[in-house]
């Protein structure tokens, strides 16, 4: 029996405003706050300012002209492709790294743990070497044609290197692993029973499927999303070294701005509306996914 | 639970690693490869590896990789982890901006996050790059992904759970650390291994931020590579493979032999 | 603003290996390489910011001393060497100068070296900021040191230091970013032009058109460079790469886009692109060629009939240097013939030497892809380092073109 002292307790911690409660998230703000939050402020005001004739910045008269200058519709084919690549890689990587993420979680039994860290072992590897790795598989005389010249099914090498398809394939590759291990997470965390209770209700597994264990993993798929759709917005090697000359991302744009134009205050504008853009689709994206799985 | 052997799902699994270590496979067979530039297969050789074990630069920047490698998995992981529960659990004023604040690191482009960072370290404390000032780097971006994995764990989590701990005379922090802690682990787990993930391979930010004697492997990489001399950074990588794989390995020996009575289910509580 | 990758010598590795163990460089030193952007990328700015304005030369190189020269006198001159500081570090492309050429100065001035490496020249920019950094001595490309000479980042040179300045061939005596080489010296040139394979096209090119050629749809690359490349396009429209003229920019960005479904890519890799085989013609610096050879032997180079670009790097001493004599004996024994010809035999550079030709080696000298004739030279432009508003038209295009 819940004695009235235990009630005030409860409330306590669920209630809002629960202070207690709320002070577990201030170290890491506090930490955000001063190595993120300020720091950016720091380059918000660089936007804002301007570059001298040797290439300093120069903060005296500070205006949106920067921003003016970026609303420019040149970028916009840019922009698209960042906001396709992102989309495309996010669709894969959850396409593909969800059905793993089941099976590991649903027949791995013991070996759970060693199944998931093999999934990430590649990963820890040179990032650069691997994506080299794609283009020795993707080139012109690579792997992959190699192989289908071999059996036949063409006679002159398809060009694969430099492409959509190089990219999306790269970046869903480079992925995958921030995809797989929350969904892992969720679905490891639904109660067994829960499904076979399912499975009986609905006799068949893939109702059960559909009707609780997609559902009860839906934090998992989320926290992928998030984590898959918000990088990719802003990767800019892998579409440079795979992609090719059609395939320039908004990311790319701002890197030239900073390095080859040593224009700090016009990229630092770039990337700010880069950043609003991101959280935007990311926004988007959630509620797309929240509706087609939860229904609402 | 169910143990009939989904043959499909299975097919499928073994697609997917095969996906998954293909890049591996052709980076560890050119690291034999008697060829400076990695790209035409010329033949075997084994002079990568031997050169590798005397080449300080290259061995260096691992240790430097690995050492902001611990301090930002370490620091991060208990950051991102009170963060994502105290998302996942508590509803408290600012909550909705707290949340934004989660998403902001992930959503600045590197090069953004990176010069703004060595910005902030000159005006204010004049450094030009350090290992501290690293760490720093690596922490900031890696607090979020940590926070997200960790709260999609402790959504779901059972608020009262950690109560009936406590009604049964628990402290709040042994209700914690008893209770809720072992649930969010795998979460936490999972943050960690992203966490370290993000910095053993990170270039942009490292790039801005790390002083002299701060190379880490991914910049030495970067600026090697054009140079031809990757097939010792191919070699270094195998070994890196090589020896994940045997901890690995060693790790499921010694689980298969203990006791397999673990639950794979949260225990409910009646 | 060009990020080529630097010619290759014999065998680099050995060449560097022997760097450091013949001279003990700490390996701490040569940690301290490549790619750190680091330092003061912002401190630059933020100095600007601060209103610190640029910083003043520190000691120009001070007036020789009393002491008599050290062991070995100067090849040229007969005056009194001053005696020098006893180190001097030097930041340097990686695999860019011959394996004597520290040697053979530590030796002769008793000057012990610290020679780093970088690989991205934008990224030593940063490293090396207002004054240097700490560097006493670097390479920065021609086409940047005026700015680095109006921002008081180099300092000018007392050339009674450098007698051998009269090893110089007559064209590099006066160069037009920096006239009378007051703030820097040449130190090797190159030329950009195309790259081709001859097993893979129907006919030899002598035309940058080759490159809008449909027939290799697919396999043809431009540098990831907009100087370069809008200067290719401008070139071949008959204009100069470095033009001010903005309707001459439009021509030359329709051009470019005439070609852009046609590009495989755009890269500064100019080995890789050549040496992987999707690439048969493409953009490339002349002296890459060797190394491109190195992979693939039917990769042929040309410099385009319509005129090409060519550069040069120079050595310059940073106004925070706190060896300015050793620099100067330094950058003096860069012009030394000897070594200048070893600097070209070992990394397949032409240098601006003129005495150095008997020494170097008859292959290189015959080699048109490093060593053209003087004909097609004069043919050739110098690209030059564009104001902020000429740049940005320069640069918006390009983007527009790389988007659209």
């Amino acid at each position: 029996m819940a004695a009235p002292g235990d009630a005030a307790r409860l409330d306590d911690r669920t209630s809002p405003g629960g202070s207690r409660g709320a002070l577990v998230v201030v170290p890491a703000v506090a930490w955000l706050a001063i190595f993120f939050l300020l720091p950016l402020a720091f380059i918000l005001v660089v936007s804002l300012g301007s570059r001298d004739e040797l290439g300093r910045i120069v903060l005296d008269q500070l205006s949106l002209e920067n921003y003016e200058q970026a609303f420019n519709p040149d970028y916009l084919p840019t922009l698209v492709n960042s906001l396709r690549y992102a989309a495309l890689t996010t669709i894969a990587s959850l396409l593909i790294g969800y059905p793993i993420a089941y099976w590991i979680s649903m027949y791995g039994g013991r070996r759970k743990g060693i199944l998931l860290l093999l999934v990430l072992l590649p990963f820890w590897t040179s990032y650069l070497i691997r994506t080299y790795a794609w283009m020795i598989i993707l080139r012109d005389n690579g792997i992959v044609n190699a192989g289908l010249q071999a059996v036949g099914l063409t006679s002159e090498p398809i060009i694969l290197l430099n492409t959509d398809l190089a990219v999306v394939l790269g970046m869903t590759y480079g992925f995958l692993p921030f995809t797989i291990l929350p969904i892992f997470i969720s679905i490891d965390r639904i109660d067994r029973d829960l499904v076979a209770a399912g499975r009986d209700l609905y006799a068949s597994g893939r109702a059960a499927f559909l009707h609780v264990t997609l559902p009860l993993s839906m934090p998992g798929v989320i926290a992928a999303t998030i984590l898959t759709f918000i990088p990719a917005m802003g990767d800019f090697v892998t579409p440079d070294l795979l992609g090719g000359a059609q395939q320039t991302t908004i990311a790319k744009i701002i890197q030239e701005r900073f390095l080859d134009g040593r224009d700090w205050p016009f990229g630092s504008a770039l990337g700010f509306i880069l950043i609003a853009i991101t959280m935007v689709g990311a926004f988007i994206a959630l509620r797309r996914v929240r509706r087609e799985v939860v229904g609402g | 639970m169910s143990r009939e052997r989904n043959p499909l799902l299975s097919l499928y699994a073994i697609l997917v690693y095969a996906f998954l270590f293909a890049p591996i496979v052709v980076l560890i067979i050119f690291s034999f490869n008697d060829s400076r530039r990695t790209f035409v297969w010329k033949g075997f050789t084994t002079e990568w590896y031997a050169r590798l074990v005397t080449n300080d630069d290259l061995l260096g920047a691992l240790a430097v990789t690995l050492q902001v490698a611990a301090v930002a998995v370490v620091v991060a992981t208990v950051l991102g982890t009170l963060l994502g529960l105290g998302l996942a659990r508590l509803r408290f004023r600012g909550r909705g901006s707290t949340e934004t604040l989660l998403l902001l690191p992930m959503v600045t482009p590197e090069i953004v996050m990176g010069l703004s960072l060595l910005l902030f370290f000159v005006a204010l404390f004049d450094t030009r790059g350090s290992f501290a000032q690293l760490s720093i780097a690596h922490i900031t971006f890696c607090v979020s992904f940590v926070a997200v994995t960790v709260r999609s764990r402790a959504v779901d989590l059972d608020a009262q759970l950690e109560e009936a701990a406590r009604d049964l005379g628990a402290s709040a922090w042994g209700a914690f650390r008893h209770v809720t802690l072992p649930l969010i682990a795998p979460g936490i787990v999972a943050g960690a291994l992203l966490a370290l993930s993000l910095s053993i391979d990170d270039y942009v930010v490292t790039a801005f931020n790390a002083g002299i004697g701060n190379t880490t492997l991914p910049l030495y990489i970067y600026s090697a590579i054009k140079f031809g001399v990757s097939p010792e950074i191919n070699a270094i990588s195998t070994i890196i493979v090589a020896i994940t794989a045997v901890a690995i390995l060693a790790a499921w020996r010694v689980g298969s032999r203990r006791d397999e009575t673990t639950p794979e289910t949260t225990p409910e509580i009646a | 603003m060009t990020h080529r990758t630097a010619g290759t010598p014999i065998d680099p590795e050995e060449a560097l290996r022997r760097y450091m163990v013949e001279h003990r460089i700490s390996r701490r030193a040569l940690l301290e390489q490549i790619s750190k952007v680091g330092a003061a990328a912002a401190l630059a700015p933020i100095i600007a910011a601060c209103g610190g304005g640029g910083a003043s030369p520190s000691a120009s190189a001070a007036g020789p001393s009393a002491a008599p020269g050290s062991p070995g006198a100067s090849t040229a001159a007969s005056t009194p060497v001053p005696s020098p500081e006893s180190e001097l570090i030097v930041y340097n492309w990686l695999d860019y100068i011959g394996p004597d050429v520290i040697p053979s100065f530590e030796d002769k001035y008793g000057v012990k070296v610290q020679y780093e490496l970088f690989d991205d020249i934008e990224v030593a920019y940063a490293k090396l900021g207002e004054d240097g950094n700490g560097y006493d001595v670097s390479f920065p490309i021609s086409v940047d040191v005026p700015r680095f000479r109006e921002a008081g980042t180099i300092i000018e040179l007392d050339q009674s230091l450098l007698p051998n300045l009269v090893n110089l061939g007559p064209e590099w005596a006066d160069p037009g970013y920096d006239p009378g080489n007051a703030y820097s010296v040449p130190y090797v040139w190159w030329t950009t032009g195309i790259g081709y394979d001859t097993t893979k096209l129907a006919e030899v090119p002598t035309s940058s058109k080759v490159l809008w050629d449909p027939r290799y749809a697919g396999h043809i690359s431009m540098m990831d460079d907009y100087q370069e490349t809008f200067g290719l396009a401008l070139i071949q429209l008959g204009y100069s790469a470095n033009t001010t003229d903005t309707a001459q920019l439009d021509e030359a960005l329709a051009l470019l886009r005439e070609a852009k479904p046609l590009l495989r890519t755009y890269s500064n890799d100019t080995v890789g692109t050549m040496v992987g085989g999707d690439v048969w013609v493409g953009m490339i610096w002349g002296s890459d060629l060797y190394q491109i050879q190195q992979e693939n032997p039917n990769i042929a180079y040309f410099i385009p009939e319509e005129g090409g670009v060519r550069g040069s790097d120079t050595a310059a001493i940073y106004s925070g240097t706190k060896h300015p004599i050793a620099a100067h004996l330094f950058l003096n024994h860069l012009l030394d013939a000897e070594v200048s010809a070893s600097n070209t035999n070992t990394i397949g550079y032409m240098g601006p030497n003129e005495a150095a030709k008997e020494l170097i080696d008859p292959v290189i000298l015959e080699d048109p892809s490093v060593n053209p004739t003087k004909a097609i030279l004069d043919n050739l432009e110098e690209l030059l380092d564009l104001p902020n508003a000429v740049d940005e038209e320069y640069l918006s295009r390009w983007q527009a073109l790389k988007a659209g």
